[in-house]
């Protein structure tokens, strides 16, 4: 039963989400925060008895939100998600508030619905016990706004206090050391996804064990119990691999769900992807260029499957995820590629030294460069420390030959890009005031047939893709 | 004939996080205007400190869990070797965690008293509210500095991000007053120590790349060891950094008052 308080926090969140759209805003918080002050318990009653994936983890979340919803989509489901950002706990009470109709009419149809919700890793701590999860999928950790979390093994604490606070099956990252070692004590929950052996010694070309005497930077190098360096025997990207540590022999765990790509070098949005469930296999191809999303893939994959053991759907099958994914677009400035005319630019948001690392890391391996444009800012939801960028390897990278900068940090991109070694002569800078009209002069000086990668963080992307949208009529974001 | 640098980088598999490699990049950077090579050699657990093989060492600094893995290396197998450089004026830069380690002890929030090396005489209390921002603070010995035209001059920016007070003892100077920020305690005012050729701040990541200022008077310090008191580092401009120094200042409202 809904209380009223329930019943009047939903149509207070209604009417000031209506109201905020026909403003024109995305009211992707406000009404949430609303409806949470009227009634503190909103998200456990709303969510009472309801289909749940919550998705979290420092890194890809949202491109596996994405995924998860889409796949559930294409097998019938009403998929209620949240936009990217709005994955606090107003965000995903907002999220509910939003589709009750929706879930409604879908219930009288006699079509399931389900929840598929990123959630913010300190928003998890708290929000996975009200929501009570059927699945929940740990992406990754890695170091992500320090300035907000202190440091990696709080962000990691606020994960466990949410798994240990429902009874969902787990997805963990079984490449990451770091995740895959919260299996201890939940053993019966756990189910482990990763990159396939085979992609460790093919897909990857980046290996960071040639790269000099400036390594970049890895987060878990040593065994946190043991406090031993982890003997790799395969690695991937970041601190991810096949790891064991010489001491206590805790070890990476073969996945149930692993993944690979069939090529010798870095994965595009061609390549044949290989999934893996135990011994059978099935062939698809990768929707999204980068190792990180054959990560992505499997783990949604993973999740969906799970999903159906749980409420007892046996049409989502490991070949039925195979068969949906090549047909799923990047979400929301992940990857979008936006043709104009002969040319095209592609949206890339980089929030954190994996990020922009990955994402340097494919636009130096890209053929159709025609332009690189960073865009550095340090609001509260972007980190308000920039010296994350120092952590990022951008010596070992190749950069076209016209570079660009914005935001309200850029002079600090600019630096960063100078110190590496990129010809001063070759960047142009601009206030993020001007950020519009640089990325006007980067995509005329883009040749044809070239793509002028722009790599924003989160509140600079909101910025530009704001104008992007009324320039090339593109869909709101929060459609 | 062609100088060069050589730089240590202690623990860099363990302590790279908030940026920090960017000090060495800068020293890197910095050193090449003038044609100088820098070497940078990475010195990690269970290998011996040998300070002839070094003009500079940097010391950064981690998460709890990794500083806990180095500490035990630090003392034992490094010490004192490095308490013997320290006393031979040797130079270094701390930041952070490294600062704590080169003071004397380390007291955990509601827990025990770590011993650190005491290679200067400063200790850390730890408390439960961490001190994270941005900061700006001033350091008077900047003013004379081969680094040409350093806008604002005597201005260092940084960030910080730490849960240990600070306090400085007999014999050590802070390297800085607060002007923005908490600095060592958040309470006497003051931002890192220097004693001989430590230097020590609470400044993270692109502490150098920032302060253009300091990062040339660490490599004439350091060069100044090897080849005489009469050597001179031929000054370099600082344009870019200069772009970065000023955007700070507009940027300001990021900023938290001490
Ligand atoms: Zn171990």
């Amino acid at each position: 039963m809904k209380s009223f308080r329930t019943t009047a926090a939903l149509v207070v969140a209604g009417t000031i989400r209506t109201v905020l759209r026909l403003a024109g805003k995305g009211a992707t918080n406000l009404p949430g925060k609303i409806a949470l002050r009227i009634c503190p318990s909103f998200l456990s009653k709303i969510a009472y008895g309801k289909n749940v994936i919550m998705i979290t983890g420092t890194n890809g979340k949202t491109t596996t939100t994405h995924m998860i919803s889409e796949m559930l989509r294409k097998s019938g489901y009403m998929v209620a998600t949240n936009v990217s950002g709005a994955n606090l706990a107003a965000g995903l009470a907002t999220t509910f508030a939003e589709y009750r109709s929706r879930e409604r009419r879908a219930v009288k149809n006699r079509v399931p619905a389900v929840y598929v919700l990123e959630t913010d890793e300190a928003a998890f701590a708290k929000t996975a016990g009200e929501l009570n999860p059927s699945v929940c999928v740990v992406t990754n950790l890695f170091r992500d706004q320090l300035d907000r979390f202190g440091e990696l093994l709080t962000t990691r604490k606020c994960i466990e206090k949410g798994l240990d606070s429902c009874n969902a099956r787990i997805l963990l990252n079984a490449d990451d050391s770091m995740i895959s070692a919260l299996q201890k004590d939940r053993e019966e929950r756990v189910i482990f996804f990763g990159l396939d052996e085979a992609g460790m010694t093919r897909n990857i070309v980046t290996n960071t064990e040639d790269s000099g005497s400036m390594k970049p930077s890895s987060d878990a190098e040593y065994c946190l119990k043991c406090k031993k360096k982890f003997i790799y025997t395969a690695r991937s990207f970041g601190h991810f691999g096949i790891f064991e540590c010489p001491s206590c022999k805790d070890h990476r765990r073969l996945p149930q769900y692993a993944a690979y790509c069939e090529q010798e070098k870095a994965p595009n949005d061609e390549s044949t992807m290989i999934l893996k469930k135990g011994e059978h296999i099935v062939r698809t191809s990768l929707p999204i260029m980068g190792v990180h999303n054959v990560y992505n893939s499997i783990a949604a994959a993973a999740a969906c499957v799970t999903f159906g053991e749980e409420v007892g759907d046996e049409r989502l099958t490991i070949d039925f995820c195979a068969k949906a994914l090549p047909d799923i677009r990047p979400a929301f400035g992940r990857m979008e590629k936006i043709n104009v005319g002969s040319k095209s630019f592609c949206i890339l948001l980089v929030k954190n030294p994996v990020g922009l690392d990955r994402a340097l890391c494919m636009v130096s391996e890209a053929s159709d460069v025609g332009g690189l444009y960073l865009l550095l800012n340090s609001n509260i939801a972007d980190g308000t420390d920039v010296s994350w960028i120092w952590d990022v390897d951008f010596e070992n990278r190749t950069f076209p030959d016209r570079l660009y900068v914005s935001g309200e940090r850029y002079a600090e991109m600019l630096l960063r890009l100078i110190y590496s070694g990129a010809a001063p002569e070759n960047i142009r800078s601009a206030e993020m005031s001007q950020c519009e009209k640089l990325f006007e002069e980067a995509l005329a000086a883009c040749p044809d047939g070239k793509c002028l990668y722009v790599l924003p963080n989160y509140t600079a992307m909101l910025a530009l893709r704001k104008y992007l949208v009324g320039r090339f009529r593109l869909r709101n974001f929060w459609k | 004939m062609k100088q060069s640098l050589r730089i240590c980088h202690l623990y860099s598999d363990l302590l790279n996080l908030y940026g920090d490699r960017g000090n060495i990049l800068a020293l890197m950077y910095r050193a090449g205007l003038r044609g100088i090579d820098a070497n940078v050699y990475t010195l990690t657990i269970g290998e011996r400190f040998e300070a002839d093989r070094y003009d500079i060492v940097f010391f950064g600094g981690g998460q709890d869990a990794e500083q806990n893995i180095i500490r035990r290396d630090w003392v034992g197998v490094k010490g004192d070797a490095v308490k013997a450089a320290v006393e031979n004026d040797k130079v270094f830069l701390c930041v952070c965690g490294g600062y704590q380690m080169m003071g004397k002890y380390y007291r955990e929030f509601e827990g025990e008293q770590i011993d650190c090396l005491g290679a200067i005489n400063v200790h850390t209390v730890a408390q439960k509210k961490r001190l994270i921002g941005n900061t700006v603070y001033r350091c008077d010995f900047l003013n004379e500095s081969p680094a040409k035209e350093v806008f604002e001059p005597q201005k260092l920016y940084g960030f910080e991000n730490h849960s240990g007070r600070t306090f400085l003892g007999e014999g050590v100077k802070p390297l800085a007053k607060v002007l923005a920020g908490s600095g060592n305690n958040g309470e006497d005012g003051t931002e890192g120590a220097v004693f001989r050729n430590v230097y020590c701040t609470y400044s993270h990541g692109s502490f150098l790349p920032k302060n253009p200022g300091i990062t040339d008077h660490l490599i004439e310090k350091a060069l100044k060891n090897r080849l005489g008191e009469e050597y001179c580092l031929e000054p370099a401009e600082c344009k870019t950094e200069n772009i970065a120094r000023k955007q700070i200042e507009t940027c300001k409202k990021g900023l938290t008052r001490a």
